[in-house]
């Protein structure tokens, strides 16, 4: 780099603040449109905007460090609670009369013991895993991309190089708890090719990564096993402009990432789907 | 009082799916548990009462986000904070150009969380609390300006700004562990 990146950013590598602006899906349009232009024929930059990704998703996960201890949730949940429907009348006219500022929360906070507990029973399954569940696949949807666009980096070989599914295949057996079939070239959509494929993890399970093209564009599908894979069930369709799309099988779990069009998308997942269907 | 009351089930409705995400930050900002309790307690507290100036169309995520941080800023340690002086006109003084990383150092290895929780630890508190609202909460940009009070571009080069910083907190670590 002998340019600072900053002093062309109009014309030549991403600055610091559009890169980050970028990854973060705040650039208009057009803007948008331009960066991606440039990364089609920029290595150095589509090494960064990748690097840069990873971070967010580790910064992401990092992040959410510290979850309430079980007593301090019931005690906040109850003060939600009681500021909506208190037991004593009394109290419900004290607070929305708009008490001094340092009292109220002091008041709610020593709530009988019983409703607290019962508040933090009803929160702890509900609100809490609803919290955990949601994050999570907002991370697993980065994870995917992440691991797509390491994918698409010229310097990344497949572990595995092979068009051959009978290459592929066994090249598993051993690394993975679980096992699959992979379509004959045949059975595949036009135009579709399979590259190699990874051993990688996704939320620390095992997972074959199976790379394909599509016309030109590349294609990564996860194969995870259905017993010990988390919930996909409300992962986002498309993620900074890559289509996301997903199936299951009795066994497995698929999920296909690539900006080919999703119906495209669809017919490989298909194909793979029906290539697990026992003859 | 009914409507009222309604009111009060409303707001419950939408801060309890919130109240995780709240303590959280809350801890960040503190950085003391029983500290980020009472912040998101009285937080609740007036939000309940500032609730009726909440207009339904806005953003009910950002407008919490903002009164945590108000109320922050009148504690202790929020006055502490807010003291500190931050270098925000002087991009200068944070060099990351000099010795650019290869690429190959570009592509940290980033699933070690330790690491990486020490190195937000070390974070300027008003690059980290930029940087949470994004990535963490996933709060857009124009949000964090309202919450932080602050122009949309500031908010786009903190961000940036802490992204370098904690790839520069992360390079040594690394170096050492490989």
């Amino acid at each position: 780099m002998n340019q600072t990146p900053q002093a062309n950013q109009s014309t030549d590598h991403l600055g610091h603040d559009k890169l980050s602006a970028f990854i973060d899906g705040e650039l208009a349009p057009a803007e948008k449109q331009r960066i991606e232009q440039h990364l089609s024929t920029c290595h150095e930059c589509t090494l960064r905007v990748l690097s840069a990704t990873q971070l967010k998703t580790a910064t992401a996960r990092a992040g959410q460090r510290f979850a309430p201890p079980p007593d301090a949730l019931a005690r906040l949940t109850a003060q939600l609670h009681s500021q909506q429907a208190p037991a004593k009348p009394l109290q419900t006219m004290k607070t929305q009369a708009n008490l001094p500022t340092k009292t109220p929360a002091r008041i709610f906070s020593i709530r009988p013991a019983a409703w607290a507990a019962l508040a933090a029973a009803i929160l702890l399954t509900v609100s809490f895993l609803g919290w955990r569940q949601l994050h999570p696949t907002n991370t697993l949807a980065a994870e995917l991309l992440d691991q797509h666009l390491a994918t698409l980096s010229s310097s990344a070989t497949p572990q595995v190089i092979s068009t051959d599914r009978h290459t592929v295949k066994p090249w598993f057996q051993g690394r993975l708890p679980f096992s699959f079939n992979l379509p004959e070239p045949a059975a595949l959509p036009p135009d579709t090719t399979l590259k190699g494929a990874n051993l990688t993890y996704l939320n620390g399970q095992p997972a074959a990564l199976l790379l394909f093209t599509i016309h030109k564009h590349e294609v990564s599908v996860f194969l995870t096993q259905r017993s010990t894979s988390p919930t996909l069930t409300t992962l986002p369709n498309t993620r900074s402009g890559f289509t996301l799309h997903a199936a299951t099988t009795p066994d497995l779990r698929i999920v296909a990432v690539s900006d080919v069009n999703p119906a495209e998308l669809d017919n490989l997942i298909a194909s793979l789907v029906q290539a697990q269907k026992p003859i | 009082m009914s409507s009222a009351t309604t009111r009060s089930a409303e707001f419950e409705q939408l801060a309890l799916p919130l109240l995780a995400s709240l303590y959280n930050h809350a801890h960040w900002l503190t950085r003391n548990p029983a500290e980020a309790e009472d912040l998101v307690q009285e937080t609740f507290t007036k939000a309940l009462r500032a609730f009726d100036s909440f207009q339904s169309d806005t953003n009910f995520k950002a407008w919490i986000f903002r009164i945590l941080r108000n109320t922050f800023l009148t504690t202790r340690a929020g006055i502490a904070a807010a003291r500190t002086v931050f270098l925000e006109d002087h991009p200068d003084t944070l060099d990351t150009t000099a010795s650019g990383p290869t690429p190959e150092e570009i592509l940290l290895r980033l699933d070690n969380d330790a690491t990486l929780h020490t190195a937000l630890e070390q974070l300027q508190p008003q690059l980290r609390e930029a940087l949470l609202l994004c990535d963490v909460e996933e709060i857009k940009y124009k949000d964090i300006a309202v919450i932080l009070d602050v122009p949309i571009g500031t908010v786009m080069s903190r961000i940036s700004r802490a992204r370098r910083t904690l790839r520069q907190l992360l390079q040594p670590q690394l170096g050492e562990s490989l």
